[in-house]
């Protein structure tokens, strides 16, 4: 148990919460580049996944996508993407970001259009027939209703950014990563375990806010949500849980 | 000097577990005399085996160069009459030396400086000698530390795979760089790719200040780690000026990257030497001069180009080796 007062000594030792790579900047850089991240990935997927959702057309891509991005391994995703993009926006913080938007899009496309899909159909077709426009149905019926579901991709792909987001310091980001990359470059098995345990902390941070954001926002109506019809079954990563 | 590959985040947790089973902290080395070394599995005792004369099994590490290196010597044996038996590919270097150790396999290829750094923190000695950056030495040093473990070095091949700095050829034209020395004068001016661990590595920050007179901490540097891809994709950008590759990196030749000479020899060297156990050496008294011959004609160039065509053009390793070996007339 040498290995634990080792990290609790890390820890507690005030050199190591000053400074650029100081724990609170640290977590900082990690969480600005997973926020930003989410936040494109957001403003990408989720138009996407009502339009498809609503419609019903091109569902076949959106399927596609959800299963290439479920099968490969994000961390498999990240490295090949962060090869990509250094090229062409250089080193650290975007390439990164960039790279974590490609792992974020699969969770939440596919979990909008499953959302907007589950919602009953005759719900829609008393909007529209009380004069409601298209967009109004999507505004006012099919997202206040596939909320949970919304909620619960976009919580997926939070929780993997944050994890994942570790990769960029290969590329000399920021973050958490760099406790990772950096213990193991100069075999520091305590840095390692220090910046591990952060991350998993900041995760589980992340899966919190998520719960509460998703109870405060689900309308009473739809807090029974939990039911998927079978054939969208595969497609949702289910409210509850992953 | 052995590559760092970026480990994947799944490794980390392994980490965690083969920390806490060796109970330690960072790694620290065994206490002189000991029969055991620092990580578990590797023994400091000396090496036992079967010799069988013109038989021989040869072993090496996982990555590409080890494996080329192992089949080049395996087909020049069995060119000479010897039946070899392969096991390329063991692992990273505690697994593949303790192979060797043990008998699994008789031969293995190695690198002078990174073997001998290995046998000084494994199986700590009094008065043990570290590796320098003079072939000559360092292979002497080493020869001596096998010989109470009943190893011995084969002569050492020109070809060394260490790190190296490396320039965009439009940087060394406009700063006009040909050797590290040339770069003291204008290192504040480039933008530096250096690993992590460079401030506490003797062979990277303190030996820059010592040797070239280049302070670390007043540079521009990016925290990239030396031998791998990102830091060869940003130099071929122009992200960085200046980088750690190593001197058989395929990205060299792919990026048309311009080599720094190191001229005070700082880097430690890391000549292609085979490693045998000494009573096969015995059994076999052609052993010697067959590989001496192979180990000769190859260098630094001969070994970048082999991995461009392994690692690049993705040829298959027994084919390139047989191709170098007949083109240097050493096979039919």
């Amino acid at each position: 148990m040498e290995f634990v007062s080792d990290v609790l000594a890390w820890i507690a030792d005030p050199a190591h919460w000053a400074g650029r790579d100081g724990i609170p900047i640290r977590i900082l850089e990690h969480v600005q580049m997973s926020g930003v991240a989410v936040l494109l990935a957001t403003l990408i997927a989720l138009p996407a996944g009502l339009l498809v959702g609503h419609t019903g057309r091109g569902s076949l891509v959106v399927i596609s996508i959800a299963n290439v991005g479920r099968a490969l391994p994000s961390i498999a995703i990240l490295s090949l993407a962060l090869i990509f993009t250094i090229r062409y926006v250089g080193l650290g913080f975007w390439p990164t970001v960039i790279a974590l938007v490609f792992l974020a899009i699969p969770p939440i496309v596919s979990n909008t259009y499953v959302g907007i899909r589950e919602v009953d159909r005759e719900l829609v077709e008393a909007a529209r027939g009380m004069g409601m426009r298209e967009r109004e149905i999507v505004t006012r019926v099919e997202i206040p209703i596939a909320m949970p579901v919304i909620l619960a991709g976009l919580r997926t792909a939070s929780v993997q950014v944050v994890a994942t987001a570790t990769l960029g310091a290969i590329v000399a980001s920021g973050g958490l990563g760099r406790y990772l990359i950096d213990g193991i470059a100069t075999r520091d098995d305590v840095r390692i375990f220090v910046g591990a345990f952060l991350v998993a902390l900041l995760a589980i941070a992340t899966e919190v806010f998520f719960t509460v954001l998703t109870r405060a926002v689900t309308s009473r109506g739809t807090a029974r949500q939990g039911e998927i019809a079978p054939e969208h079954a595969a497609q949702a990563v289910r409210p509850g849980g992953l | 000097m052995r590559r760092f590959r970026a480990v994947a985040l799944g490794a980390s947790a392994l980490v965690l577990l083969s920390a806490c089973a060796t109970g330690g902290g960072t790694q620290t080395s065994s206490s002189p005399g000991a029969t055991t070394g620092a990580t578990p599995g590797v023994s400091c005792e000396p090496a036992t085996g079967e010799s069988t004369e013109n038989e021989i099994t040869i072993g090496s590490a996982g990555f590409y160069e080890a494996q080329l290196m192992g089949e080049i010597y395996a087909q020049a044996l069995e060119a000479n009459g010897f039946t070899v038996t392969r096991e390329l590919g063991i692992g990273p270097r505690p697994q593949t030396y303790e192979a060797l150790r043990s008998g699994r396999v008789d031969l293995v290829p190695e690198y002078s400086g990174s073997l001998l750094s290995f046998l000084n923190l494994e199986c700590a000695e009094e008065g043990a000698e570290a590796p320098t950056g003079d072939p000559d030495q360092t292979h002497a040093a080493l020869t001596g530390r096998l010989e109470a473990l009943n190893l011995a070095a084969l002569a050492p091949a020109p070809a060394q795979d260490q790190n190296t700095f490396v320039v965009p050829p439009e940087v060394a034209d406009e700063y006009g760089l040909e050797t590290m020395s040339d770069v003291t004068e204008v290192a504040g001016e480039l933008t530096w790719g250096l690993p992590p661990e460079c401030a506490d590595n003797p062979v990277c920050g303190p030996g820059l200040l010592e040797v070239y007179g280049i302070d670390i901490s007043e540079l521009d540097v990016e925290e990239l780690a030396a031998c791998d891809t990102p830091i060869a994709v940003a130099l071929d950008e122009g992200q960085v000026d200046i980088g750690q590759l190593c001197s058989t990196q395929p990205d060299i030749q792919r990026f048309g990257l311009v080599v720094l000479e190191d001229d005070q020899q700082l880097q430690p060297a890391e000549n292609i030497v085979p490693i045998v156990r000494a009573d096969l050496l015995e059994a076999n008294s052609e052993l010697a001069d067959t590989l001496d011959a192979v180990s000769a004609e190859l260098t630094t160039e001969e070994l970048l180009e082999l991995g461009v065509r392994v690692a690049v053009d993705q040829e298959d390793i027994a084919d390139v080796a047989a191709d170098w070996l007949s083109e240097h007339g050493i096979t039919e």
